[in-house]
C-alpha cells in the first residue's frame, strides 16, 4: 500500500467521522444509523495504520496490488450499504402509505 | 402531584389486562396510558373492550417512538411526572409512590427503580451487562447508578418536555448517562421486580448483542456529540 493511499485513507476516515458527528449534533442522523459510518472510518484508519494486514489479505486472495484490494473492499461494502438503504426506502415507502391511508380513513369516519 | 404511567405495548395480549388492573388497584391516584405500538395480536382489541386509556399507533414504531408518544401525552395534559412501566408485569406498581416522593423530595429529574439497592442480585450475563454499563456510566459521567438497565424510570417535568420534543432520545441507559452528564439529577430508590408474567421477551442473542453494542458505543462516544 503506497504512502499516498494510506494518507488518503486517514483523510477519508477523519472527514467521515467529522461529518457523522456534525450531523448527530445537528439532529440529522440517528445514533443507530451512525454506527455503520463510525465502523467504516475505524476500518479505514486500521488499514492506513497497519498496511501489513491489507498486503497479507491482498496477496492471499491473489490481488496484484494491495490498492486493488482496498478499492474492491470499499466498493463491496458501499454496495452492500446501498442495497440495505434501498430496502429501507421500500419499507419506509410502504409505512408512509399505511399512515396516509389510516389518516384518510380516520378523516372519512369523522366527517 | 399528577403522575402518568406510560405503558408501551407491542403484542402483549397475554398480560396487558392484568398489568393495567394491578396498576389501577395499587395506585388509584396514578393515571396511565397504554401505547399500543402497532400490535398485530389482540392487544388493541383488549384495550378497546376493557376501555383502557390507550392510543393505537397505526404502525409499529419501536419502543423509543412509542414512549415518546406517551411523553407528548404527558406534556399536553400537564403531568408532573411520567414513569416508564412495562406491559409484561415485570414492574410492581407499589413502588410508583415512593419514586414520585423521591422525585419531589430531592428535586430530581430522573428516578430509577433499582433492584440492586433492594438487595436483589442480578445474575448471569444480564448482571454482567448491567455492571459493564454501570461502570461505563461512572467512567464517563461520574454518576453512580446501581441498576442502569432497570426499565422502570420516572421523569420530572423538564425531562418530559425534553423527551417529547428531542430527536432520537431512547428510554435506555445511554440516555440516562447523557442526561446525567448534562446536569440532570438522577436518583435511585430500592425496588423489587418480578419475572415477566406472559408473552415473549425480545431479548434473544442477536438483540442482546445489538443492545450492548449500541449502548456501549453511545455511552463511550456519541454522548459527547449530542
Amino acid at each position: 500500500m503506497s504512502l499516498s493511499l494510506r494518507i488518503l485513507c486517514v483523510v477519508g476516515a477523519v472527514i467521515t467521522f467529522l461529518v457523522v458527528t456534525h450531523n448527530i449534533r445537528r439532529r440529522k442522523l440517528r445514533l443507530d444509523d451512525s454506527l455503520f459510518w463510525v465502523v467504516l472510518s475505524v476500518a479505514l484508519l486500521v488499514m492506513a495504520i497497519f498496511p501489513g494486514i491489507v498486503s497479507a489479505l491482498a496477496s492471499a486472495l491473489g490481488f496484484q496490488a494491495p490498492s486493488n484490494f482496498v478499492f474492491l473492499a470499499v466498493i463491496a461494502v458501499l454496495t452492500a450499504k446501498l442495497f440495505s438503504l434501498s430496502a429501507e426506502v421500500s419499507t419506509l415507502r410502504s409505512r408512509l402509505d399505511q399512515l396516509a391511508q389510516e389518516e384518510a380513513l380516520l378523516n372519512k369516519d369523522e366527517a | 402531584m399528577k403522575v402518568l404511567a406510560i405503558i408501551p405495548a407491542y403484542n402483549e395480549e397475554a398480560c396487558i389486562a392484568q398489568t393495567v388492573s394491578s396498576l389501577v388497584e395499587a395506585c388509584p391516584d396514578v393515571d396511565y396510558l397504554v401505547v399500543n405500538d402497532g400490535s398485530t395480536d389482540g392487544t388493541g382489541s383488549i384495550c378497546d373492550e376493557l376501555a383502557l386509556n390507550h392510543v393505537d399507533l397505526p404502525i409499529n414504531c419501536g419502543l423509543a417512538a412509542g414512549f415518546q408518544t406517551g411523553m407528548k401525552y404527558a406534556l399536553r395534559h400537564g403531568y408532573d411526572a411520567a414513569v416508564q412501566f412495562d406491559a409484561d408485569g415485570q414492574h410492581l406498581p407499589a413502588y410508583i409512590p415512593a419514586m414520585a416522593q423521591a422525585l419531589a423530595d430531592e428535586n430530581a429529574d430522573v428516578v430509577i427503580a433499582s433492584r440492586v439497592l433492594a438487595g436483589e442480585h442480578i445474575g448471569g450475563a444480564r448482571g454482567m451487562g448491567s455492571k459493564l454499563i454501570a461502570g461505563l456510566i461512572r467512567l464517563t459521567t461520574g454518576a453512580r447508578i446501581s441498576d442502569p438497565t432497570s426499565g422502570m424510570r420516572m421523569y420530572g417535568t423538564r425531562m418530559i418536555e425534553l423527551f417529547a420534543h428531542d430527536f432520537d432520545l431512547t428510554p435506555e441507559p445511554d440516555t440516562v448517562a447523557m442526561l446525567a452528564r448534562r446536569g440532570a439529577k438522577v436518583v435511585e430508590v430500592p425496588a423489587h421486580m418480578q419475572e415477566r408474567q406472559g408473552g415473549q421477551s425480545y431479548l434473544d442473542l442477536p438483540n442482546v448483542v445489538r443492545y450492548m453494542t449500541r449502548t456501549c458505543c453511545s455511552i463511550l462516544m456519541f454522548q459527547w456529540f449530542r
